[in-house]
């Protein structure tokens, strides 16, 4: 039969380079644009911190006036939490979660590139907010009224913030229902919910913490924008509002929100460290149950943020005891960790690294949160540096730490190319050395006696030692982070990086089972799934067959 | 090479915090030296957690560094596998378990210290003062009706019992040597107390972000004899309750001698010597110029009027 030339496939404009990328329903393509969007607003915030170090490098400097130094501190947090680490951790779920558990797709593709728009959004209104009347918002990434409230901020940043929190909350919200959709229904024949990837059970409980503390957030800044547009007074005392009650929502949202961001983190070193262990992880099923208890308590204990608030002593202990309860399960996770490398083959790859960085670090970070769970000690430490430090201790050494490592490990599944292992190193060992410089010496600051969000201080002595010292660590902080940028240059756009093949690393997990990068539908087949190491299993099992 | 570099580093660190213990009294170890004996009980129970969290600190990061060396392998040997093991339950009990004993002791040390931190003891004749935060300044009340403005005189020994509130946005009172911090919250009471053992100045600044001038929102207890203390605070003179006030709020943003900063000059400003307007503005506000002094009383405001009509106002500004 003769073929008609007329029936060529028709090329639409959906398939155009930039195009494709702004119609894709694809899982991986809306991964991607999450985790680069997310790396930029990375660079940004980094940037105000940078800027606020400079500031703080000596007594009395005059880098930044007061008001940019309020909106800095104020755009660095907000950008941090709710621009940085809550999307990035989507897009490494969009990209990862329908590859682990052998799935074509999210549940709800067409959802699904609905959030992410909504978040790039969010994140343009927020970041125009430099152009509002009056500067953006300069009340902290809490907004504590009756400081954001219309009479004492005047102009129209506090409403960018406020617009800017509502989008991203529909936004992250569409994503959580989508991730506990897709991970309840869509796993691979005999993928039980006891061999699902630790990363993927992070996501879950990750889906569940946001559904249950966004709506707290939306309510509470939706009053904050009726009191300062509209005619309320949730928060105006003089006409019988009340301040502690925004304290309330905020923080019902608020710590939680650090556990959602956490989680993902934990998932990515429970998947990591057996890989370049060379060994399964140690105790799948107390780490899997720790990531629930932990999300649990971590609804029960947000008033620890609200020590110095005056709420008596009967609820300080309780909140006191549910903080000190989290530890538990956290101290779990860490020394499952731990006996995982115990015993192993260690290969000291860069995604290694970084977890080992990030065992070491987060451990800090929590050891020190147990200062702050005492209430009594809290009320000297509270809203010091030393928070400052320890929240750093958690979000930087922890959180960020397991970025890299994360990026490191499924860079090549994603681009198809090797990220280099000389420059990694380097990579790692700047921001390990730069990070301990820079927040190390906070603690001990904020036991001087030093405030946070202050733009300058008038101590010399020990203050200015302790502050020069974190204002260097910052600068090779920011080192570390563009020598990722180098690092990624000469994979890609030098083309030096080698050509991964499906698994560069011998890792377990099914995202490995397919062409890096996948194809469009992910995989031509997927094996059943005989335990929480499938590829293992088929690496043994072709063994067996050979010999 | 790698190794001399690590000595040498470690040399620094420790070489750093030995100069830091010698120039301070902690060198930041700890929250600085107590004067009051909320502070010092805080200190104590800081002192048990820093035990148990620094042998935990010890034993993980210890643990860690002797698995990476002791287990590390070659890159070449990838395919190499580590000991299949699973998990060890009674392992992971212990790891449970011990935590949630350290915990309760903690837990315990940290109540027993309670009550000596956060109730004021049984005192005969303790000092009520009343602390109200505003932007940007520390207003204190005593009860013989003085007020004083940033600087809160109190008498060495005796109890001082502080009543806490706001005028306009959330505050935080924190004297580090004298205890921990409680907020000043508009339309709430908190209480504190403290108990200066020696005389002496004490300093510490406003820990909750208040707005522009949140860094330079500083208090100081000055802590004196009995004597000394009653004619500090019977030093209501107009003289000296005015100068308090434009030093320690208007000076904020127009400068010391009214020479202009944030705000804008007043030295030559001839609404310095008209009292009516002078007063409208520092009760209402104007612009920029927060309503700062909205709560202040008659005798306040008179004397704000006459010191910056006789110290601060330095005749219109000359032609030109």
């Amino acid at each position: 039969m003769a073929v008609d030339v007329r029936t060529y496939p028709r090329v639409t404009w959906k398939e155009g380079r930039v195009a494709s990328w702004l119609v894709t329903l694809d899982h991986k393509r809306i991964g991607i644009l999450y985790i680069l969007t997310s790396l930029g607003f990375f660079v940004l915030g980094g940037v105000l911190a940078v800027f606020m170090r400079a500031q703080l490098a000596t007594p009395n400097e005059t880098f930044l006036t007061k008001n940019s130094y309020n909106e800095a501190l104020t755009m660095h947090g907000t950008t941090m939490i709710f621009l940085v680490v809550v999307p990035i951790m989507a897009g490494f779920g969009n990209y990862l979660v329908p590859l682990m558990i052998g799935a074509r797709d999210m549940a709800f593709p067409r959802l699904n590139a609905l959030s992410y728009w909504l978040y790039l959004i969010g994140g343009i209104v927020l970041w125009s907010s430099w152009f509002a009347t009056g500067g953006t918002a300069k009340a902290g990434w809490w907004s504590y009224p009756t400081l954001s409230e219309a009479q004492f901020s005047p102009g129209h940043g506090q409403d960018y913030w406020i617009l800017s929190i509502h989008i991203l909350t529909l936004s992250s919200l569409a994503g959580a229902i989508n991730f506990i959709v897709t991970i309840v229904n869509m796993r691979a024949r005999g993928m039980t919910w006891m061999r699902m990837p630790l990363f993927v059970w992070s996501i879950l409980t990750y889906g569940i913490l946001l559904v249950t503390a966004l709506p707290p957030i939306s309510a509470a800044v939706t009053m904050l924008l009726l009191d300062r547009r509209g005619y309320t007074h949730f928060f105006i005392p003089s006409q019988g509002g009340n301040v502690v009650l925004y304290q309330h929502l905020f923080w019902f949202f608020g710590h939680p929100e650090v556990y959602i961001m956490v989680l993902p983190a934990f998932g990515m070193i429970s998947e990591i460290l057996p890989v370049f262990s060379r060994k399964p992880i140690f105790g799948y099923k107390a780490v899997a149950f720790s990531t629930i208890a932990i999300a649990f308590f971590s609804m029960l204990v947000w008033a620890h943020h609200m020590f110095t608030t005056g709420l008596g002593t009967g609820l300080d202990s309780f909140f006191m005891i549910s903080s000190m309860v989290i530890a538990v399960p956290t101290g779990i996770k860490i020394f499952n960790w731990l006996a995982t490398t115990w015993r192993g083959n260690l290969i000291l790859d860069t995604p290694m690294l970084f977890a080992l960085g990030f065992l070491a670090l987060f451990t800090m970070g929590g050891l020190s949160g147990i200062f702050l769970a005492a209430f009594p000690v809290d009320w000297q430490v509270n809203d010091s540096y030393y928070v400052v430090a320890h929240f750093h201790y958690v979000a930087f050494g922890g959180i960020v730490f397991a970025l890299f490592g994360g990026l490191y490990y499924w860079w090549p599944k994603m681009f198809g190319r090797m990220l280099d292992e000389r420059l990694g190193k380097l990579n790692f060992w700047t921001l390990f050395v730069g990070f301990n410089l820079t927040f190390l010496p906070q603690h001990m600051l904020g036991l001087l006696g030093m405030p946070r969000r202050v733009f300058t201080y008038h101590h010399g002595g020990l203050w200015e030692i302790y502050n020069m010292l974190s204002t260097i660590g910052s600068g090779i902080t920011a080192l570390g982070v563009a020598i990722f940028v180098l690092n990624v240059w000469r994979t890609h756009i030098q083309r030096l990086g080698v050509r991964a093949g499906n698994d560069p690393w011998l890792a377990d997990t099914l995202e490995w089972y397919t062409t890096s990068p996948p194809p469009p539908q992910n995989f031509d087949s997927v094996p059943y799934v005989t335990s929480s190491r499938p590829l293992r299993d088929l690496r043994v099992r072709l063994a067996a067959e050979e010999s | 090479m790698r190794r001399k570099l690590t000595s040498f580093s470690i040399v620094a660190v420790a070489a750093l915090v030995a100069a830091g213990v010698a120039t301070a009294a902690n060198g930041g170890l700890a929250p600085v030296t107590p004067a009051s004996p909320n502070a010092h009980h805080t200190i104590t129970a800081y002192w048990v957690i820093f035990a148990f969290t620094a042998a935990i600190f010890v034993l993980v990061e210890g643990l860690l560094v002797a698995f990476v060396i002791k287990y590390r392998g070659k890159r070449s040997e990838r395919a190499l596998e580590g000991a299949q093991v699973h998990g060890h339950t009674r392992l992971e009990l212990i790891w449970t378990v011990i935590p949630v004993l350290i915990l309760c002791a903690i837990g315990i040390v940290v109540f027993i210290q309670l009550p000596k931190i956060a109730d004021a003891p049984a005192a005969a004749n303790p000092l009520r003062v009343t602390v109200e935060g505003h932007q940007f300044y520390w207003e204190f009340d005593y009860p013989n009706g003085a007020r004083t403005i940033n600087d809160l005189y109190v008498p060495v020994g005796r109890v001082v019992d502080l009543k806490v509130v706001s005028a306009d946005v959330v505050h935080s009172w924190w004297i580090p040597a004298l205890g921990g911090k409680i907020q000043a919250l508009p339309g709430i009471t908190n209480h504190t107390w403290f108990r200066a053992e020696k005389a002496g100045t004490y300093e510490g600044n406003c820990a909750e972000l208040c707005g522009l001038y949140h860094a330079d929102m500083t208090g100081r207890v000055i802590a004196t004899s009995e004597a000394q203390y009653q004619t500090e605070i019977s030093k209501t003179a107009p003289a000296n309750l005015g100068k308090a006030e434009f030093t320690g709020v208007c000076a904020t943003c127009h400068g010391m001698s009214g020479q202009g900063g944030y705000g804008p000059n007043l030295s030559n400003n001839p609404l310095l010597t008209q009292k009516a307007g002078l007063l409208s503005i520092v009760t209402r506000g104007r612009g920029r110029m927060p309503a700062v002094g909205d709560t202040w009383n008659l005798e306040q405001l008179d004397a704000l009027a006459k010191y910056v009509r006789t110290h601060v106002y330095t005749g219109a500004a000359s032609g030109g």
